[in-house]
C-alpha cells in the first residue's frame, strides 16, 4: 500500500502517472519507437545492402534524382522527423484540450467525465 | 572586384548585411531576453520557428557541413540526421516540460530542479565550456572568410576577426544583438540558397529546386568520371556512424543555447509548433549544403582530377570555392560570403555573450562575491566577454580540425552531461543533486577521455571518439545518476510536488 503511495508520489517515465501523463507517455513511447526504428533501420539497411550486394548498387539506383541511400538519409529522414513532431503536437494539441474540458467539467460539477450524479 | 587584395563588393555586402540586421532590430518591438545573453525576439509560429532556425545557423551549418560533404561524403550525412534527428528527442522529452519550469537558463533550471547551489555552478562551468568549444568552430569560419575577403594568412585573419567582433559588439552594443530573427533567418537562407541556385540553373540542372537539381551532379560523377562520391559507409565503419549521428542528436537536445529557445516561447503551444516549423527552417539549410560538396567535386573532376583529395584546411570553404568555379557574378559569390560571415559572427558574438552572462550571473556572485550588486554583474559580463573572446581566439590560432567537426565535441559534452541533467530532472523524480553531479562529472570525463587516456587504453579510442562520445557516454552517464541518486537521500517534497504538479500537470494525482 506505502508502495503505491511513494509511487503515485513520484515522476517516473516508466510508471506513469494515472490520467493525463499515461496517455503523453504512450505517444512519447511510440514517437521514439519510430525515431529509433528510422535512424537504425535505415543505415542498418544501408549498410547490409552495400556489403551484400557491392555498394556500387546502391549508388545506381536512383530515386528523386539522387542515389536511393542517399535521398533516404538525406532528404527522407530530416522529413520524417518534421513529420513526427507534426504527429506529436497535433496529440499534445488534443489532449490539451480534453484535459482542459475535464478540468473545467470537474470544477464545475465537481464528477469527473461519465460520473452520474447520486 | 579587389582592390590591394580585397574582395570589395564582397565586403560591401558582408557590411550592408550586418547593416541589414542593426536597422531591421530598431524596428523591432518585440520582447528581449538580453539580459540573459540570449538574442532574439518572435512572434506566431512562423516567428517562433524562425527564432529556433536562426539560432541554429552557425558556421558549422552555412559552411563547415558543406565541406564535410565535400571531403567524406555520405560520411556528412551522421550530421544531417543528428543534428535534425535531435529535434525530435527535444520536442517529445524536453521542449513542453522545460518551458512548464519557467527558467531562463539551463544553470537556473538545473539549480533549481536539484536544489543545488553547486550543480547549478557546474553546469554553468560547463556551459562556459560549450560555448568557448562552439566558439572556436566559429572563429574558424570567420578566419577563412577573412582571409579571403582581405587577402590575409590563416593566424592573421583570425586575430582580425576576432577583433572585428569584439570591435562589433563594443560599439554597437545591445544593437548587436538579433532582435529580429525572423528578418535573420530568412535572409540567411536566401544567401545560401540562391547561389545554389544559381550554379545548378548554369550547370543546365534543376535549379528551382536545387535541393533536387544537384543529384545529377552525383550521377555525372558516376557515369562520366567513374567517382562514387556518394558510397555509404566508405570512409567510416557503422559504428562509428551511428556513434557520431547519435552523439549529435543527444548533444542537440543538450546544448544550452538551443534549449534557451524554450524558457523564451510565448506559450508551451508555440514552444512545441516552434519546433515542428523551425526544422523545417533547419532542415531546408540541410537539404542543400550536399549540393555543394558535390557540385565542388564535379568541379574538380571537370578540372581534370576527380580523385583528387582536398586540403582540409580549405575544405571549409568549399561553398565559396564551388561558386568560384561555377563563375556565379561577383554579387551572389558576395551574397555567399556576408551570410557566411553573418551566422558566424551572430552565433560567437550571442554564445560569447551568453558564456558571460553565466559567469557574471550564475558563478561571480555565488563562488567569488556574493554581495555582487546588477552594476557589478554587468561590468563582469563585459569583462568575461572579452577574455572569453581573447582565449577562443587563441585556441583558434592553431587549425585544429574542421567547422563541423570542431562544433561536433561541444555537442558531445552537451550530450554527455546536460542532456542527462534535463532528461531525468524532467522524467525521474528521484534523481537528486549528488546523482547529477556524478553524472556530469563522468560525462566530462568521458568527453575528454580519448584524448587523456587514449594513448594508454586504446579501446578508449574506439568507444569514446572525441566527436562522439555521447552514444554510449550519455546512457552511462544515466546509468550513473540513476545509482548514486538510489544510494543517496531523494529530493524533497516541494520539488516532487512542483513536478508533479506544474511540469506534467498531473494535479497531485
Amino acid at each position: 500500500m506505502s508502495d503505491q503511495k511513494e509511487r503515485r508520489r513520484s515522476i517516473n517515465i516508466f510508471l506513469p502517472l494515472p490520467g493525463t501523463m499515461q496517455g503523453e507517455v504512450r505517444v512519447i513511447a511510440l514517437l521514439l519507437l519510430a525515431w529509433l526504428a528510422s535512424v537504425l533501420g535505415s543505415q542498418l539497411g544501408i549498410w547490409l545492402l552495400e556489403r551484400s550486394a557491392d555498394g556500387f548498387w546502391l549508388t545506381d539506383l536512383i530515386f528523386f534524382n539522387l542515389p536511393i541511400h542517399f535521398w533516404i538519409s538525406g532528404q527522407f529522414l530530416p522529413l520524417l522527423f518534421i513529420g513526427l513532431c507534426l504527429l506529436f503536437n497535433l496529440w499534445m494539441d488534443r489532449h490539451e484540450v480534453r484535459h482542459m474540458e475535464s478540468t473545467i467539467r470537474f470544477r464545475a460539477t465537481g464528477r469527473k467525465k461519465g460520473e452520474v450524479a447520486p | 572586384m579587389t582592390l590591394s587584395g580585397v574582395q570589395l563588393v564582397a565586403l560591401l555586402m558582408v557590411v550592408g548585411m550586418f547593416l541589414l540586421f542593426i536597422l531591421g532590430g530598431l524596428g523591432s518591438k518585440l520582447r528581449q531576453a538580453s539580459d540573459y545573453g540570449f538574442s532574439g525576439s518572435y512572434t506566431g509560429l512562423v516567428g517562433s520557428g524562425a527564432a529556433i532556425a536562426s539560432n541554429w545557423m552557425s558556421a558549422a551549418s552555412i559552411m563547415g557541413l558543406a565541406g564535410l560533404f565535400y571531403l567524406k561524403g555520405y560520411y556528412a550525412m551522421a550530421f544531417v540526421i543528428g543534428w535534425t534527428g535531435g529535434y525530435v528527442l527535444l520536442l517529445v522529452l524536453l521542449a513542453t516540460q522545460i518551458r512548464r519550469f519557467g527558467k531562463f537558463t539551463a544553470p537556473d533550471f538545473v539549480g533549481f530542479r536539484y536544489e543545488s547551489a553547486t550543480a547549478r555552478t557546474v553546469v554553468a562551468l560547463i556551459s562556459i565550456v560549450i560555448t568557448i568549444i562552439y566558439c572556436v568552430a566559429q572563429f574558424r569560419g570567420i578566419a577563412l572568410l577573412v582571409s579571403w575577403i582581405f587577402g590575409l594568412e590563416y593566424q592573421a585573419a583570425v586575430i582580425t576577426g576576432a577583433a572585428l567582433l569584439v570591435g562589433f559588439v563594443v560599439v554597437s552594443g545591445t544593437l548587436g544583438v538579433i532582435r529580429n530573427q525572423s528578418l535573420q533567418y530568412f535572409i540567411l537562407i536566401t544567401a545560401f540558397v540562391v547561389p545554389l541556385m544559381l550554379i545548378n540553373r548554369k550547370l543546365g540542372y534543376f535549379w528551382v529546386l536545387p535541393q533536387f537539381g544537384y543529384g545529377e551532379a552525383v550521377v555525372t560523377l558516376q557515369q562520366q568520371f567513374g567517382y562514387y562520391w556518394s558510397e555509404p559507409f566508405a570512409s567510416i565503419d557503422l559504428f562509428q556512424w551511428m556513434a557520431l549521428c547519435f552523439t549529435l542528436m543527444f548533444g542537440t537536445a543538450g546544448l544550452p543555447h538551443v534549449l534557451s529557445r524554450f524558457y523564451q516561447a510565448p506559450s508551451m503551444r508555440d514552444a512545441r509548433w516552434g519546433v515542428v516549423v523551425g526544422l523545417f527552417f533547419i532542415s531546408l539549410i540541410y537539404w542543400s549544403a550536399p549540393a555543394y560538396g558535390v557540385l565542388a567535386r564535379l568541379f574538380d573532376a571537370r578540372s581534370g582530377n576527380p580523385y583528387k583529395i582536398p586540403d582540409p584546411s580549405q575544405a571549409d570553404l568549399v561553398t565559396l570555392t564551388a561558386s568560384l568555379q561555377a563563375g556565379l557574378p561577383v554579387w551572389a559569390v558576395g551574397l555567399l560570403v556576408a551570410g557566411g560571415m553573418a551566422a558566424a559572427f551572430y552565433a560567437a558574438a550571442g554564445l560569447l555573450q551568453s558564456g558571460a552572462a553565466a559567469f557574471a550571473y550564475d558563478i561571480y556572485p555565488r563562488l567569488l562575491k556574493p554581495s555582487a550588486t546588477d552594476a557589478d554583474k554587468v561590468t563582469v559580463a563585459k569583462g568575461v566577454f572579452l577574455v572569453l573572446a581573447v582565449m577562443v581566439m587563441l585556441l583558434s590560432l592553431n587549425q585544429v580540425g574542421m567547422i563541423a567537426e570542431i562544433a561536433a565535441v561541444a555537442f558531445a559534452l552537451a550530450g554527455n552531461t546536460i542532456f542527462p541533467a534535463f532528461l531525468l530532472g524532467i522524467w525521474w523524480s528521484r534523481t537528486n543533486a549528488a546523482g547529477v553531479l556524478s553524472g556530469m562529472l563522468v560525462g566530462v570525463l568521458i568527453t575528454v577521455s580519448t584524448p587523456l587516456l587514449g594513448d594508454l587504453i586504446p579501446w578508449v579510442n574506439t568507444v569514446f571518439p572525441l566527436t562522439s562520445s555521447a552514444f554510449i557516454g550519455a546512457p552511462v552517464v544515466i546509468l550513473v545518476m540513476i545509482v548514486v541518486s538510489l544510494l543517496t537521500r531523494p529530493p524533497s517534497d516541494e520539488i516532487v510536488t512542483f513536478l508533479i504538479r506544474d511540469v506534467h500537470d498531473s494535479g497531485g494525482k
